[in-house]
């Protein structure tokens, strides 16, 4: 089971970066391809990729790990919710709170972030494709639905 | 005095941001135009004679890095901008990219063929998704006016990945040569020895917008706002206890407190002013006296040890703790200092305890003399300026009990 499932991940990767350059300095966009189609970087992701472009194991596992976007747990899709001074001020914290009823039994994972760039419409929401900017907990209540919805 | 738009197209423009139209309603035809029908050395002086600094932070002479990365040996160059923005409380680079996305392209294009490089990339932070979509479709303008693609300079659009400190630099070239965006030690300097080893010139996305206006102008022209020292306009995010947050756009020398008060920029403090956090989360807290008779311009703002920074400009009222801030602050060094060196890995996770154990009252020699340490011995300007505000609070009594 696990053999087959690695191994019809290393093919869609292998197709996800067919196009893309085999060069070191394309490892980046290569791991936001893959982590693009599956919002995960485990081992067997590491694997394919290191497999694909030929650059060891340790190595993608390093890159990969380096950045916090990258952090994110097999299942889920993640909703930032920044959490730094100015949105603290807007009421972030409240944000945080309310999440944990509307994520119970959705596959969403909210979490704080560092200032997202926006702190001139506190506070401010990041749904990994979009920014919500005024977020209300309405707001953020839909965006964690979408996902369900998806 | 108003808002001066220059760098910030008039908003009642109708021109889709992205399309041709836009490209020629603001000058950047010609720009293009004027500046390849120069040499790279006229090109390059006219940029010195500007008197354009960098907008990242630093404030280093533009035309003097140019000449740098040009007379450096070797016949590969390269050209980065960097929209990595992720300074606490900065926003300007997005909002001008939002606004108006084909000035810095053009101001990488003009660069590029300044200093000889036929590859550039636009380095973008992770979670600006928006801002890489609407510079996709700019650089698809510039593609079918034939100025980008083979031939002309390739661009390439790099996603960052959510770390802060891959806007250093020396990181970002980490970053784009597919290793961890930890920094590199300096010297050499990239401007010599950059990426894939080759000189490099590396922008943040405000000054090469100026570099597209000064093209679409002239020398004169540009000079007309600003200081003699500092010609030109800047870029500024406010936030916070503030009526109007956002990004403005007002000549070097305004008064700050002007940027807060007058009615089509801050348009006024919500509650009473208890303090200023100026340039972000290495930024120096001015006290409201401080505010009222400072200006926006390098030497007015050293008298208190201030810098404008990345341009972020945090409004508290009086009900704001500054020490609140500060351990936020240190919350975020701690987790964004990338672990390479000592004295940032260790200083910034000490500087966290000491502010959670009320350090603030009873350990101040020791805050300064980590401080210090961390200054004199960290690799790279996260760790030597993590402590700059804890530093501004501790010279300032008045606000530590604020
Ligand atoms: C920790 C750290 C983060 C930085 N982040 C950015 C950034 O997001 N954008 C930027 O333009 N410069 C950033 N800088 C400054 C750059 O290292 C560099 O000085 C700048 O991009 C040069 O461009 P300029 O001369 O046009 O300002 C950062 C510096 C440090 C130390
Ligand atoms: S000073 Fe901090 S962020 Fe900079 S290289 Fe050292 S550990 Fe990394
Ligand atoms: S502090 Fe939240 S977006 Fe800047």
């Amino acid at each position: 089971m696990r053999d087959e499932k690695n191994a019809a991940v290393l093919l869609r990767i292998q197709s996800l970066l067919r196009d893309l350059g085999r060069e070191r300095s394309q490892l980046l966009p290569a791991l936001w391809r893959v982590f693009d189609e599956y919002r995960y970087l485990g081992p067997e992701m590491i694997e394919a990729v290191s497999r694909t472009m030929n650059i060891p194991y340790a190595e993608v596992y390093g890159v990969a790990s380096f950045y916090a976007l990258f952090d994110n747990a097999e299942g889920h899709r993640p909703i930032y919710v920044c959490t730094d001074v100015m949105c603290a001020l807007a009421g972030s914290e409240e944000l945080l709170k309310a999440s944990e009823d509307f994520q119970r039994g959705t596959t969403v994972s909210v979490k704080g972030a560092p200032c997202l760039g926006h702190c001139d419409a506190a506070p401010a929401l990041f749904d990994g494709r979009a920014t919500i900017r005024r977020a209300t907990k309405e707001a953020l209540a839909a965006a964690i639905r979408g996902e369900d919805h998806a | 005095m108003p808002e001066v738009r220059r760098l910030l197209p008039d908003p009642s423009g109708t021109r889709d941001p992205v399309s041709r139209e836009r490209l020629l309603e603001r000058g950047f035809d010609r720009a293009m135009a004027r500046a390849f029908s120069m040499s790279p050395d006229d090109i390059i002086g006219e940029v010195k004679a500007s008197g354009i600094k960098g907008r990242g932070g630093a404030a280093f002479p533009t035309g003097v890095k140019w000449e740098g990365v040009r007379s450096a040996g070797g016949n590969q160059r390269y050209v980065v901008m960097n929209a990595d923005e992720s300074e606490l409380g900065t926003f300007k680079d997005r909002a001008l990219l939002e606004q108006d996305p084909l000035g810095a392209l053009v101001g990488v294009l003009i660069a590029a063929h300044a200093v000889g490089a036929k590859k550039a990339y636009l380095y973008i932070r992770g979670e600006y998704r928006e801002v890489e979509m609407t510079m996709a479709k700019a650089l698809e303008t510039l593609r079918s006016s034939g100025w980008v693609g083979t031939g002309a300079v390739d661009v390439e659009i790099r996603r960052g990945a959510g770390a802060y400190i891959a806007g250093e630099e020396t990181a970002l070239l980490n970053s784009i040569e597919g290793k961890r965006a930890e920094p590199r030690v300096k010297p050499p300097f990239p401007t010599v020895k950059g990426l894939f080893g080759a000189p490099t010139l590396i922008q943040n996305v405000e000054t090469l917008a100026n570099v597209a206006l000064l093209f679409a102008h002239d020398v004169d022209w540009f000079r007309q706002f600003g200081t003699e020292d500092t010609p030109g306009t800047k870029l500024i995010g406010i936030s916070g206890h503030i009526e109007r947050p956002g990004v403005y756009e007002v000549p070097f020398g305004y008064p700050l407190a002007d940027l807060l008060r007058d009615e089509d920029l801050g348009a006024g403090v919500r509650g009473t002013l208890g303090s200023v956090l100026l340039g972000g989360a290495a930024g120096t807290f001015l006290s409201p006296d401080e505010v009222g008779d400072s200006f926006l311009d390098y030497a007015s703002l050293r008298r208190y040890g201030a810098s404008m920074g990345s341009g972020a400009l945090m409004i508290f009222n009086d009900t704001v703790k500054p020490v609140w801030v500060l351990k936020k602050l240190a919350h975020f060094f701690a987790d964004e200092s990338c672990g390479q060196c000592v004295p940032c890995r260790i200083g910034t996770r000490r500087v966290l305890e000491m502010l959670d154990q009320g350090g603030l009252g009873t350990r101040v020699q020791d805050m300064r003399e980590l401080a210090e340490a961390m200054r004199d011995a960290s690799i790279c300007g996260l760790g030597q300026t993590a402590p700059v505000a804890l530093l501004s609070i501790l010279d300032r009594p008045e606000l530590q009990n604020a």
